[in-house]
Parts: structure tokens; C-alpha cells; sequence
């Protein structure tokens, strides 16, 4: 098979980096660790015989860990994106690669594909073997687990333009840190839109919408998260008109989804324009 | 080989550069460069640092974009990726991911270039053999050292089994041994057709395997021609006469400059290689009797050094 070798090279770049064999070993620790404490938990509450607090245990623990999960793939996507241009470029990397008869555009794509494919198949993975242990210690049921993953992937996705992008311009470091305060400035804008939802302020909603427009990776978790969880504990949430800062009571929005893929293309393609324009 | 003025390249030409210019912010890095490759020639980039060899070397693999002129590779835009299919590229400053091993990173380049690594796999073996990696192509790059990593850069550069080659200094790691065996690739390749633009700044070598030289100096082409060409650029002529006078000199100097001069012997400087005959028949004209008129064969490097400090001055 001759097709895509840089997405080729790059998975195999990605996977052969120590930061990510110690990132699959500290996840499989986090597997253990998770199988243990829910089990503990669940055992504890399971005593109490309250089927309703029982479920909605689960649920909670349940997004808790594949909230972990998200985090730490976003994490990967964001170490792996931020170093893939301007830090290739200066090491001299990249220049016998670029004088192939390929374009920049498609080797960027090339290397987005294997980002996407490899930070997605470790969410994907990661988000079976927690709800594997969950459905086996208490039959766990989530809503739907693979439209989540979906979700998840273009959280991913956007994550990984963003950093494709600054590393156009910026060191691995400094790309990484504009990456990673935009994640977190999103983190911290869902909690201030849901906290604004709960009062009914309408500035402190409006602060939510805005940022999840400029970054809209805490939006597509909340989404996403209401696919994990049991239809049960959605009833009760959203009756309760609820919710909580590491998981959304409502599906994401058709125009929310919209955004975010033109998000993501818009970013990769103004990537793609600025390293064809770029010296190397 | 064609440069300066207005170079009319072949249908075939291998590069053909016209007024190429390069500026970075206010500095300008090539003010107007003309350039003409044919196949089989083995053309060597001369100038001092700065001068810009590297410039041209990154835009004709369009790593750079130009901020003038047109550059052709076989006729095709070098912005355009199919242009660069019949190139080998040698950076001057490159490093290989350093967990593949020597032949998975051939095997990768075979394919950006169209090939097929599985079919191609003789021919892989046959190209480590031929750069002297015979046997260490399924060890990881890591552990090769500056020579090695330098000869697998050259295998590299050669994949494609490309038409034109570009080196930017391709021995500066290599022992005399392993560069005396470089230029024997190179003069295989040009053998079979294969054209060769060479960035060196070893002229000694430059001297031993090119057949034409470019020197540039400021972004421009200083001279550019045959090695013998360019080596008589600036050619200098021992004069022995049985005594020197102000009119001896004075005759002398009007074919150039006077480099030295004693009671017998004068040293003159001249860009003019067809100056010996007319000069002799003027000295035995004007009555001076010349017991002497060597001109002075010289080595390229002393030809580069009077081409870039004439340029100084």
C-alpha cells in the first residue's frame, strides 16, 4: 500500500514518542484503578437499596472516568498537534519531505488523519473498556455510548486544527500552551453558562455561547456526556433541571455539531494557507 | 550550462531560473539570479557565505518561495509538485526521524516519490550498497553517526532515481575516503545523464567533479562557465623582460592591472584570456625585449577569491 505515507509515518511517530507508551501505561492503571473504585462505590451504595441513587451512582462515576478519559486524549491531541509543524520545520525535518512531488496541503491533512485516527481509536478504545467494567460490575446502560464517541472525535478533531494551526506559527511549546488555555478557558465558560442557566442569567449565559463559539471543545463534551449517561438519570437531571460541570442533561445542538466542523475545517484550512505560504 | 544575461534553456533544460529574487524583511537575499542546467551536467554553486547558494538551492525545490523571477524544473513551475518528481534533494541541514531504521526511511521516500517500496526493494539495497551503507540498513538512524546519516541522505536524495540532483554541501561530514567516493557517484550519474547542481564549499572538490561552475556573490552571478572558463576568469600573466621601464609599464597596464613589478619581471591581472599573443606582440613592437611570458595557471579557488574581492573592491 503506497497511499497516505505521512499519515502512515505520523501514527507510527505518534505511537513509537515514550510520552505516549507512559500515557497508555498510566491509562490502564486508570482502568484498574476505576474497575476498584466503582466497585467499592457502587458495593456501598448497592447497601442502601435505593434503586434511583443506585443508577444515577453509576452514571455519575461512570462520566466521571470517561471524563478523564476525554481529558487525557484531548491532552495527547493537543502534545501531538502543537509539535507537528514549526518544531519539524526547524530541525530540518521536513525539508527532503516537502522537495517530494507533494503538496503541503495534503501532507497536513495527512498528518491530521493520523492524529484523528490515533487520538480517537484511544478515546474509543478507553470509553468501551470503562463502560465494559461499569455494565459488569452494575449493568451499566448508557444512552449511546458510540454517538458519543463521535462526539468526542470532533471535539478531538477541533482540538487538533487548533493546534495544527498555531504550530504553524509558534514553537511546540508555545503552541501547546495557546491550545491547552483555550481548552481550559472553555472548561471554565461551560461552568459559568451552566452555572448561568441554573440562576437564569442571561450574561452569564451569553459569556457560555460566546465561548463556546470560539472554542467550542467544553460544548461538545456536555454533549456528548449525555450520551453516556443512563436514560434513567437524564429523566431525573433534567426534571431536576440540573446538570453539573462534567456532564451536559442535553444533546448537542444540530447548529452546535454544524459549527464545529467548519470550525475545524475552517482552522485546518487556514493551517494548510499558511505553511504553503510559509519558508522553510 | 547558461547563466547571466537572458539564458535560453532547451525544452529539456533540468533547471531554468530567470531574475530570481529573494528578499527576507529589508535584507535581500538574491537580487536577480539567472540559472540554466542541462541534463548530464555537473554544475558547482560557488560564493562566499551569505552569497546565497542556499537561497537558490531551497527555491528550486520550492521550499522557498521567490520574491521574483520564474523557476522551471524540467520545464514545470517549481510551485507545482509534479515539477519536483524527477528531483533528488539533499538539505544542507536535515534530520531523519531517528527511530526508523536506514531502510524504512528509503523505503518512505520511495514512496512520496511514486514508487513502490515492495517491488522496489532491490533496488533499496542496491542504493545503500552504493552510498557504502551495505549491511546497515536495518539499523535504527540513531545510532548512525554524521558520516553514515550523511551517505543515507544522499541514498535519499537518489530514491526517486531522479533526473536532476540537487547537493547542498553533501560531504561536509564525510572523511577524504568517503568523499572521494561521492564524487565517483556523482560522475555516475552524470554519466547516465543525470544532471547535478553541487553547493559546496570545498572548491578543491568542487574542482575535482564539476564541469561547469556558477559563482555568486550579493544574489547576482558573478561568472559563470566551464571550469576552465571560470578558472581563467581572472587570469594572471608573468612578464619577464630583460629591464623594466615606465614605458613597459605603461604598456602593461593598459591590459589590466599590475599586480607587482620588479626591474625585471612584471605581474599583471586580467580578465582577458586571449591577452598573451596581442600582449607579446605589443611588448616585442615597442622594442622591449621579452625574455618571458607565462600565463599562470591557477586553481579555482584562486579565481574565486579574485572574483569575490574584484566584487568588494
Amino acid at each position: 500500500m503506497t497511499a497516505l505515507p505521512i499519515t502512515r509515518l505520523s501514527m507510527r511517530e505518534a505511537v513509537s514518542r515514550r510520552l505516549v507508551v507512559v500515557g497508555l501505561a498510566i491509562s490502564a492503571a486508570f482502568l484498574v484503578l476505576f474497575a476498584l473504585g466503582f466497585g467499592a462505590l457502587y458495593s456501598r451504595v448497592a447497601t442502601e437499596d435505593d434503586l434511583t441513587e443506585l443508577a444515577f451512582a453509576a452514571s455519575m462515576i461512570t462520566v466521571l472516568g470517561l471524563y478523564i478519559v476525554r481529558f487525557l486524549a484531548a491532552l495527547l491531541a493537543i502534545f501531538l498537534s502543537s509539535s507537528a509543524v514549526a518544531t519539524e520545520i526547524d530541525s530540518g525535518v521536513l525539508h527532503a519531505v516537502l522537495a517530494r512531488p507533494l503538496s503541503r496541503t495534503s501532507w497536513l491533512g495527512q498528518r491530521w488523519l493520523a492524529f484523528v485516527l490515533v487520538t480517537v481509536g484511544y478515546v474509543s478504545l478507553m470509553t468501551v473498556a470503562v463502560i465494559a467494567i461499569a455494565n459488569g460490575i452494575a449493568e451499566y446502560a448508557p444512552l449511546d455510548p458510540w454517538r458519543a464517541i463521535v462526539v468526542i472525535a470532533l471535539e478531538l478533531a477541533v482540538l487538533l486544527s487548533l493546534g495544527l494551526l498555531t504550530s504553524t506559527t509558534w514553537s511546540a511549546v508555545t503552541s501547546g500552551v495557546v491550545t491547552f488555555s483555550l481548552f481550559g478557558v472553555a472548561w471554565l465558560a461551560g461552568i459559568i453558562e451552566l452555572i448561568g442557566d441554573q440562576l437564569r442569567n442571561e450574561t452569564m449565559q451569553l459569556i457560555g455561547i460566546g465561548t463556546s463559539l470560539v472554542m467550542p471543545s467544553d460544548a461538545l463534551w456536555r454533549g456528548a456526556s449525555f450520551y453516556l449517561q443512563s436514560p434513567s438519570v437524564l429523566v431525573a437531571t433534567r426534571a431536576a433541571g440540573g446538570g453539573n460541570p462534567f456532564a451536559g442533561s442535553a444533546p448537542p445542538t444540530t447548529s452546535l455539531i454544524a459549527w464545529s466542523v467548519a470550525y475545524a475545517t475552517c482552522l485546518l484550512a487556514i493551517a494548510a494557507w499558511r505553511l504553503r505560504r510559509r519558508d522553510i | 550550462m547558461r547563466s547571466g544575461g537572458s539564458p535560453m534553456a532547451s525544452a529539456d533544460a533540468a533547471i531554468t531560473a530567470r531574475g530570481l529574487h529573494k528578499r527576507y524583511g529589508r535584507h535581500v537575499a538574491l537580487a536577480s539570479l539567472d540559472l540554466v542546467v542541462e541534463p548530464g551536467q555537473v554544475v558547482g554553486l560557488l560564493g562566499p557565505n551569505g552569497a546565497g547558494k542556499t537561497t537558490t538551492v531551497k527555491i528550486l525545490t520550492g521550499l522557498v518561495r521567490p520574491t521574483g523571477g520564474t523557476a522551471e524544473l524540467f520545464g514545470v513551475p517549481v510551485a507545482d509538485p509534479p515539477a519536483r518528481s524527477r528531483l533528488g534533494y539533499l538539505p544542507e541541514h536535515f534530520r531523519f526521524p531517528e527511530w526508523l531504521t536506514g531502510l524504512e526511511l528509503l523505503r518512505f521516500h520511495a514512496r512520496l516519490a511514486g514508487r513502490d517500496p515492495r517491488r522496489d526493494a532491490d533496488w533499496l539495497h542496491e542504493l545503500l550498497a552504493l552510498v557504502g551503507l551495505d549491511g546497515r540498513g536495518d539499523e535504527r538512524i540513531r545510532g548512525y553517526s554524521k558520516g553514515m546519516t550523511q551517505r543515507l541522505g544522499l541514498a535519499q536524495a537518489l530514491v526517486g532515481a531522479p533526473d536532476l540532483v540537487l547537493l547542498d554541501e553533501p560531504t561536509s561530514a564525510m572523511d577524504p575516503l568517503g568523499r572521494r567516493e561521492i564524487r565517483e557517484l556523482i560522475r555516475t550519474l552524470a554519466r547516465d545523464g543525470v544532471a547535478v547542481l553541487l553547493n559546496s564549499h570545498l572548491l578543491s572538490e568542487v574542482e575535482l567533479v564539476c564541469d561547469h561552475v556558477v559563482v555568486i556573490d550579493r544574489g547576482t552571478v558573478l561568472r559563470s562557465g566551464t571550469l576552465d572558463e571560470v578558472r581563467s576568469a581572472s587570469l594572471e600573466v608573468r612578464i619577464e623582460l630583460e629591464r623594466v621601464d615606465q614605458r613597459a609599464r605603461d604598456l602593461v597596464a593598459g591590459y589590466g592591472r599590475i599586480i607587482a613589478t620588479d626591474d625585471h619581471e612584471i605581474l599583471l591581472g586580467t580578465d582577458d584570456p586571449d591577452v598573451v599573443p596581442r600582449l607579446a606582440a605589443d611588448l616585442v613592437q615597442s622594442g622591449a625585449r621579452v625574455r618571458a611570458l607565462v600565463p599562470l595557471r591557477r586553481s579555482l579557488e584562486d579565481a574565486f577569491v579574485g572574483l569575490v574581492r574584484k566584487e568588494e573592491s
